[in-house]
């Protein structure tokens, strides 16, 4: 059953993200000329190859006529940018200069590319050995400036057009070889997973048409930014009369130089268009990276997402979903129908968690039980006033202890977290910062909100992490995260977590990094801790086991809906939605609390914006209806489902 | 700590051994032969044999390669064909000016991009936050002699804060010798300055984001709080990894920055050197440039390592 699952679901998942990628990289230039700032720099290097292949016919007077007696003179009408020592048109030997500046860094970036490319490729791709040896040599030649190295191939080849721009390439192959590698690697581990599945693609096929499409995108970025590199070294080696010969921006910038007392104007002319036309390779190659890193912030932005202070919190967002009796309206947590979306440029916010109910008792162990993309954690950074940017609360409100806590400004949420609501996340090995001591992290809660001096949050910190059961624990608190085992790491966490005796903790994944038995030993101090503070418990999991073996009630979710609330026990003996029912199948030993096996169905959840707009399950329910899809399925008695009574009578369900 | 120093030693020594032998390769590239480069025009093969002779150039590849590794180890790097100098003496007596322009360059660099970084760290997305970034990126298009060149005519001649005057020793007088590199490294640091920035801010975005980020937020540390108790530290992680890189730019820029300010560095030695195929004063340069930029990243390793408490040696 669970190896059918997987391979129904997994080849379209494949698919379709292949799609993604296919209309990810033809989409990839399109989307540059958008950017405002890209396309103006585009424009620009457009306009400067223009200048360089017809600068001899557009330029007003010849580069090299000498005028002694018309020498620097300020820009006029005659003169455009003025005159130079020898009366020269500086317009003119701009345009001419550009020649060398555009030849010199397209040509030493192609030679770059031309011997970095392929030793890349070959160590990405042979790995072992040749990649350990080939990669020290790549990270040898940072200890050698560039220009240096441009420097002595110079004295070696002379100051010819070829040899400046081979002396400049050599000092980017390393650059473009090390981005290269690091692609190919990340293909080639890739490609050993589909490998395995698809099989009898050669490995030239897989270099040629899996590696270096991929490969094109950000190598364009890097090569828009050396040839704004390469343009500053050419122009500092003309500067120091080292560079091609003939008229060079760095030639009239020395001449400029030679003069700036008398008439400094002579290094404007040259100083700007080096600076713009390496402003505009950089703006260009910003603009491929914010593309391919998809940070289409620029056009995020434009639309306001509402922050949480503009949006007015009350439940009156929420009036269309009713609660019901499932609801209980005297919790120490109450979330009331909250509704989580992230705005889109140009359309309806999508959102991420809808029109949820829920309410934590006093020293219960709730559970939140559901699949990747469920929308759990977002639930939890909601609860919590954490939601990341742009996503925001669109409906509902939190009411801790009979007060609303959404929407407070985040000077009293500050108050709110850690004292009254905590929280643990899922991997404990990142869970603290890393260049800070256990001790310093741990008594955060106790310095803020107890207002304890150093020394006391010291002595109580020791205490707390001797409760969450960390050995020795006086002399371990001056020491890093890093040197705590994951299970003991996550127990860190718990203390700081517990510092301020908070009324609710949520475990969001606590355990799921954990090994088995750890993650037992993790759960039972949980389960002891809420006994001895009394303190409620949101246990957000995708592991059936975790929620049989600690929870007292449990929430189960399924594409941003709670989709049905039960106790533990009514729940796995007697489930009442589809979904959770075909959960428990996928299962089976999960009664007994073998923990750890993700539940397997048939098809995939939904991602956000793709719900349906009737029951959320329906594409992969196996007792679906047309009606399930005509109109949104009310949470009524605990169970988001049409035909559950039916359903549940008929024996349908177990 | 000692093991760390010992180890990156280590480290530093076969990266040694293939500069050495790239820059002895140096000479085999020249088209023809060096003597045939040095003597330009008018060269009889007899005259050319001649002057090999006398460079040593006639041996054969592996002795000269064996000669050139054990004697640059005990700092011999040969003598100049022009002034019959040892090249050591040459380069070593142009490092001091070239050192305290590097380090005023990093120094500014740090101050300046750390500043700039916090600022916009501070603020993600926000318009002070755009504005640095948008800085930033002019500060890296700037070739830092161009910026010297403007710094001296706004400084110095126009606004006349700072006069023009001749490189001071720091063992001559410190304080002319600081007033004297000021505007280098300011020249020097300001585009590094705008890489520092980045990273900086990057690495306050990513602590934010982090998984520690929201541990700490959902214990209650305010943002305000976090960047200043967590953030930087974090954020210096990646800042001195883009030190270390951005050390060799600024050697390199040094060269030109050096002409526009009269400081005697390495830069006027190495330009000499090249505009008149003085081979050995080239791969002088080279080889000691790089043990300079070596030295320099071994000890931003140590502060790295004084940060970041995972670096152990293995
Ligand atoms: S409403 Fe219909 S589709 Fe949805 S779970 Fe119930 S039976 Fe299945």
């Amino acid at each position: 059953m669970t190896a059918m699952g997987d391979t129904v679901a997994d080849p379209a998942a494949q698919v379709s993200e292949q799609e993604v990628t296919a209309a990810r990289r033809t989409g990839t230039f399109g989307r540059i000329f958008r950017r405002p700032s890209a396309a103006v720099a585009l424009a620009f290097v457009v306009l400067l190859v223009l200048v360089a292949v017809f600068a001899g016919p557009l330029a007003p007077f010849d580069p090299d006529d000498k005028n002694i007696t018309s020498a620097l003179e300020g820009p006029s009408g005659e003169h455009w940018l003025g005159t130079d020592d020898f009366g020269q048109d500086v317009l003119s030997r701009i345009m001419a200069g550009t020649r060398i500046a555009l030849a010199v860094s397209l040509g030493s970036v192609a030679v770059a590319a031309l011997i970095g490319v392929p030793y890349g490729l070959l160590l990405g791709y042979m790995g072992g050995w040749v990649d350990r040896i080939g990669s020290r040599v790549i990270d040898m030649s940072d200890a050698l400036p560039g220009l240096l190295v441009a420097l002595a191939l110079i004295a070696a080849f002379g100051r010819g057009l070829w040899s400046v721009v081979f002396a400049i390439g050599i000092v980017f192959c390393m650059a473009i070889a090390r981005l290269t590698r690091a692609v190919t690697l990340a293909e080639r581990n890739k490609e050993y997973v589909d490998a395995a599945r698809v099989s009898g693609l050669r490995p030239p096929e897989i270099l040629f048409r899996q590696i270096l499409p991929n490969l094109i995108a950000p190598l364009t970025a890097q090569a828009s930014l050396m040839l704004g590199a390469a343009m500053i070294i050419e122009t500092t080696l003309s500067f120091l009369d080292v560079g091609v010969e003939g008229v060079s921006w760095g030639g009239l910038i020395s001449a400029g130089a030679d003069e700036l007392r008398r008439h400094p104007f002579l290094l404007v002319p040259p100083g700007a268009a080096v600076i713009l036309s390496v402003l505009a390779f950089n703006f260009v190659a910003n603009g491929i990276s914010d593309v391919l890193a998809g940070t289409s912030l620029g056009s995020l932005r434009s639309k306001a997402c509402p922050s949480a202070a503009q949006l007015e919190p009350s439940a009156s967002h929420a009036k269309p979903l009713l609660a019901d009796g499932s609801f209980r309206p005297d919790g120490v947590l109450e979330i009331r129908g909250v509704t989580v979306a992230l705005p889109r440029p140009g359309q309806d916010p999508v959102p991420l968690v809808e029109h949820t109910w829920l309410s934590i008792e006093r020293g219960e162990v709730l559970g939140l039980l559901g699949e990747t993309g469920s929308g759990k954690s977002m639930l939890a950074r909601a609860v919590l006033g954490l939601l990341p940017r742009p996503t925001y609360l669109s409906a509902g409100s939190v009411i801790l202890d009979g007060a609303e806590i959404s929407g407070l400004p985040e000077r009293e949420l500050r108050g709110v977290r850690g004292r009254e609501i905590s929280a643990v996340f899922q991997n404990p090995t990142t869970a603290l910062s890393p260049v800070h001591t256990v001790c310093r992290q741990v008594s955060e809660p106790l310095r803020i909100h107890l207002g304890l001096s150093r020394s006391e949050a010291r002595d109580r910190t020791v205490e707390l992490l001797e409760l969450v059961g960390v050995e020795d624990a006086a002399s371990r608190i001056e020491d890093y995260p890093h040197q705590f085992s994951g299970g003991m790491a996550q127990r860190v966490a718990i203390a700081m977590a517990l510092a301020a005796e908070p009324k609710l903790l949520i475990a969001d994944e606590a355990t799921s990094a954990l090994d088995t038995t750890t993650q037992a030993q993790v759960l039972d101090l949980l389960l002891e801790l809420r006994d001895s503070m009394n303190m409620a418990v949101l246990i957000i999991t995708h592991d059936l086991g975790v929620v049989a073996e600690t929870c007292d009630r449990v929430a189960v979710m399924y594409a941003g809906q709670i989709v049905e609330v039960n106790d533990v026990t009514s729940l796995f003996d007697t489930p009442r939605h589809p979904y959770t029912a075909a959960l428990l199948q996928a299962n089976p030993a999960a009664d007994q609390a073998s923990a750890g096996r993700r539940p397997t169905i048939a098809g995939r959840v939904p991602p956000p914006g793709e719900w349906p707009s009737g029951c959320h399950f329906a594409n992969r329910c196996s007792f679906a209806q047309p009606a399930c899809s005509e109109q949104p399925v009310l949470f009524v008695d605990g169970v988001r489902c049409l035909r559950s009574e039916e359903l549940a009578q008929a024996g349908a369900l177990r | 700590m000692l093991k760390l120093i010992a180890y990156r030693l280590l480290l530093a020594v076969p990266q040694l051994l293939a500069i050495l032998v790239l820059s002895f390769l140096l000479t085999y590239l020249v088209p023809g032969s060096p003597a045939q480069a040095l003597l330009r025009f008018g060269a009889t093969p007899e005259r050319i044999a001649e002057v090999e002779a006398e460079l040593g150039l006639d041996s054969p590849i592996h002795e000269r390669l064996a000669g050139y590794i054990g004697d640059a180890v005990q700092g011999d790097l040969g003598e100049s064909y022009l002034s019959k100098r040892p090249v050591t003496d040459l380069i070593v007596e142009r490092l001091p000016a070239t050192l305290s322009m590097v380090i005023g360059g990093v120094t500014v660099s740090l101050i300046l991009g750390m500043g700039m970084g916090i600022l916009a760290g501070t603020r993600l997305d926000r318009p002070a936050d755009r504005a640095v970034m948008a800085g930033t990126s002019i500060a890296v298009s700037v070739p830092q002699f161009l910026l010297g060149l403007f710094l001296l005519l706004l400084v110095s001649i126009e606004l006349e804060w700072i006069p023009v005057v001749a490189y001071v020793r720091f063992t001559e007088d410190p304080l002319l010798w600081a007033r004297g590199m000021l505007l280098p490294s300011l020249a020097l640091g300001f585009a590094a300055s705008g890489l520092i920035a980045r990273q900086m801010r990057a690495g306050m975005a990513a602590a934010v984001h982090s998984d520690f980020g929201a541990s700490l937020a959902a214990a209650g540390v305010s943002r305000r709080r976090f960047y200043f108790r967590y953030g930087i530290k974090n954020a210096m992680v990646p800042v001195l990894a883009a030190t270390g890189l951005t050390l060799a730019i600024l050697v390199g820029a040094s060269f030109a920055v050096e002409r526009v300010f009269s400081i005697p560095g390495v830069g006027h030695t190495l330009l000499h050197a090249v505009t008149s195929k003085d081979f050995p004063v080239v791969q002088g340069a080279v080889v000691v440039i790089a043990v300079l930029v070596i030295v320099l990243n071994i000890l931003i390793d140590i502060g790295y390592a004084l940060i970041n408490p995972r670096i152990r040696v293995q």
